[in-house]
């Protein structure tokens, strides 16, 4: 029956609406895009020179070249980056293979037809070169600057309806590149045929820059909303998916309490923080907060837990001098567990601290995390709500893997209760523990126990003394 | 004329497209000249049954959704009609309609975009088929 044999081909899509995907060569990424760029659609890849389009762009290209599939990637400069400066730097990138080159990935520049031309010859360049090369993928560098060749609007819309015409009655899927700013989306063509739009931003912040991808667009698809992280490295895009808070419904609590290491704390609060509980400590300078968060830390490497010290101010050479005076050796803690972050202050970039805390947990089986101190994490923020959120969610995730934390959080002199900001961590927490100093010349130190959820506690304020061994609460 | 005149294994068979799409007939007609065969267009469903009638295509490579008689229709007319009801019809449509071109008598049905070796393959496949199962006389190979 030769019409149910062909009806029921398994080769044939016809039943399938769910398009397949493209990946873009880059997990995090797919991952914002819910699997990736839907085959068979136009998409603009947005942002201002130097926020990495053509790396992400390129990056994409070679991936799908070495996933297969026979037919070749075309890759077509215009009128901003000569060929042979796209090519010559793509060299220089990691994922880049030479092999690939003329064989799986065609580069074509169609600058000087486009010069002499007009952008006219976009749509048949385009239709002869899917007749003579039946090209998978095609990547259009830059479309901004085709558009920018015409004189009028109306010619540039007819062209862009022509290109989207041939583009989607073939079997091809298409990146259009551009320097686009955020009011040409309103009024230029190629945004209304767009099926996919995804903007790569970047913004001064003093010295440094910070970097977003974000998704504007991806029609027929949900996708992770919001602004993304990311730094260009030697292998491309590395992006930090914005976290966003847990589900909750598969998370079991337990009852377990952790011992602190610190002696004399645990007493005070019911026997030991809960497993799977977030601490706030706040205190001015030299209260005591670090080695009391150090102590956290190396306490679960004795208990064979590994245990992540997360911190902005001290380098690991005087990190590993403070476990040493703690009666530890620093390089077997490590071999034991004992993880350390160190991001100095002036390169902080809050997404990508996050993004590695986060990763450090899901990767090396941490179980506790010390960050000391969040206080540097906001000041190095652009934007104290983002920053917020974003830590709220970490501390979910942290909850619900049962992983304990400690938030140490600088305070003014002088300090004796939460202001405003302190409020705000201290809602999140389980246990918030007020460390205080006098500068009298007994130089002496105390600890209160403000909050601690689900357990009892005493309201006095106790002796804290900075011995050899650490901390001893008294 | 009553038989076919072309054989699926000869240059030239006659495909009947019939497609609204500008771009879509351009590509279709590239490729399917390019792997040998003749191609004729329609641009509507009205049209196309008038064509089958007089130039008796090998096959029929219908849209659904085309102006005066849509694709699903025309295919219903062709295998209703026994004069020509033994014109092979793919359905090739940017719908999701693979059971209702079944339904209709569709002898296979593609989902566009267009992807030249499926095209081409589904195409030939369907011809060699339909002269294998029908008498030499009928195919015109006397």
């Amino acid at each position: 029956m030769m019409n149910a044999r062909l009806h029921d081909d398994a080769r044939d899509p016809s039943d399938d609406v769910d398009f397949p995907r493209i990946s873009t060569g880059n997990p995090q990424a797919d991952a914002i895009l819910a699997g990736g760029f839907p085959s068979n659609s136009v998409n603009i890849v947005m942002g201002q020179p130097g926020t990495g389009k053509t790396i992400f762009a390129e990056q994409l290209l070679f991936h799908n070249a070495r996933l297969g599939g026979g037919r070749p990637l075309l890759y077509l400069t215009t009128l901003s980056e000569p060929m042979s400066k796209v090519v010559s730097y793509a060299q220089r990138l990691g994922f880049f293979d030479v092999d690939q080159i003329g064989t799986r990935v065609l580069y074509d520049d169609l600058g000087t037809e486009l010069s002499a031309s007009g952008p006219a010859v976009l749509v048949p360049r385009v239709l002869e070169s899917i007749k003579r090369l039946s090209p998978s993928i095609i990547v259009i560098d830059s479309f901004k600057a085709v558009h920018d060749l015409s004189d009028s609007n109306t010619g540039m819309r007819r062209i862009v309806s022509e290109l989207a015409g041939v583009l989607s009655a073939y079997d091809v899927t298409a990146f259009l590149l551009g320097e686009y700013t955020q009011e040409n989306i309103e009024s230029y063509p190629e945004f209304a045929v767009a099926d996919s739009i995804v903007q790569l931003e970047r913004n001064a912040l003093g010295a440094r820059d910070e970097r977003y991808f974000r998704v504007l667009k991806l029609r027929g698809s949900g996708y992770s909303e919001g602004q993304h992280a990311f730094r260009i490295t030697g292998n491309g895009l590395q992006i930090f998916p914005r976290l966003v808070t847990p589900d909750f419904t598969s998370y079991t609590p337990t009852l377990e309490r952790t011992q602190s290491g610190i002696e004399g704390l645990d007493a005070i609060i019911g026997g030991g923080l809960w497993r799977g509980s977030t601490t706030l400590m706040i205190g001015p300078t030299g209260s005591g907060k670090s080695t009391m968060g150090l102590q956290f830390a190396l306490q679960a490497v004795k208990e064979h837990e590994p245990a992540l010290f997360v911190n902005f101010q001290e380098n690991p050479a005087q990190v590993d001098r403070m476990v040493r005076s703690l009666g530890t050796d620093p390089a077997r803690a490590e071999r034991e567990g004992f993880y350390h972050l160190y991001t100095s202050p002036v390169e902080l970039q809050i997404d990508s601290v996050i993004g590695d805390i986060f990763n450090f947990i899901e990767t090396r089986g941490v179980r506790r995390v010390v960050i000391d101190a969040v206080g540097d994490l906001m000041t190095a923020a652009s934007d104290p709500q983002r920053l917020h959120d974003f830590l709220y969610s970490l501390v979910q995730h942290f909850v619900v893997r049962n992983v304990t934390t400690v938030l140490n959080l600088e305070a003014a002199a002088g300090f004796t209760s939460p202001n405003d900001r302190e409020q705000r961590w201290s809602y999140m927490s389980d246990n918030v523990l007020v460390l205080g100093r006098t500068d009298n010349a007994a130089a002496s130190r105390t600890l209160r126990v403000v909050k601690t959820r689900n357990s009892e506690h005493d309201a006095v304020a106790h002796a804290l003394e900075i011995r050899g061994d650490g901390v001893h609460i008294l | 004329m009553t038989g076919r005149s072309v054989s699926p294994n000869e240059l030239g068979a006659l495909v009947l497209v019939v497609e609204r799409d500008p771009n879509v007939r351009e590509l279709e007609s590239f490729f399917l000249n390019e792997a040998g065969f003749t191609v004729d267009f329609a641009e509507d469903g009205e049209t196309a049954l008038a064509m089958i009638r007089t130039r008796r295509p090998a096959i029929v490579v219908t849209e659904i959704m085309v102006p005066k008689l849509d694709g699903l229709a025309l295919c219903r007319r062709i295998k209703e009609d026994t004069a020509i009801s033994d014109t092979v019809v793919l359905v090739f449509s940017i719908l999701a309609a693979h059971g209702r071109a079944r339904e209709a008598g569709a002898d296979a049905f593609l989902m566009k975009p267009l992807a030249e070796r499926r095209l081409v393959h589904t195409v030939r496949e369907l011809l060699v088929r339909r002269e294998a199962t029908q008498p030499r006389s009928q195919s015109g190979q006397e």
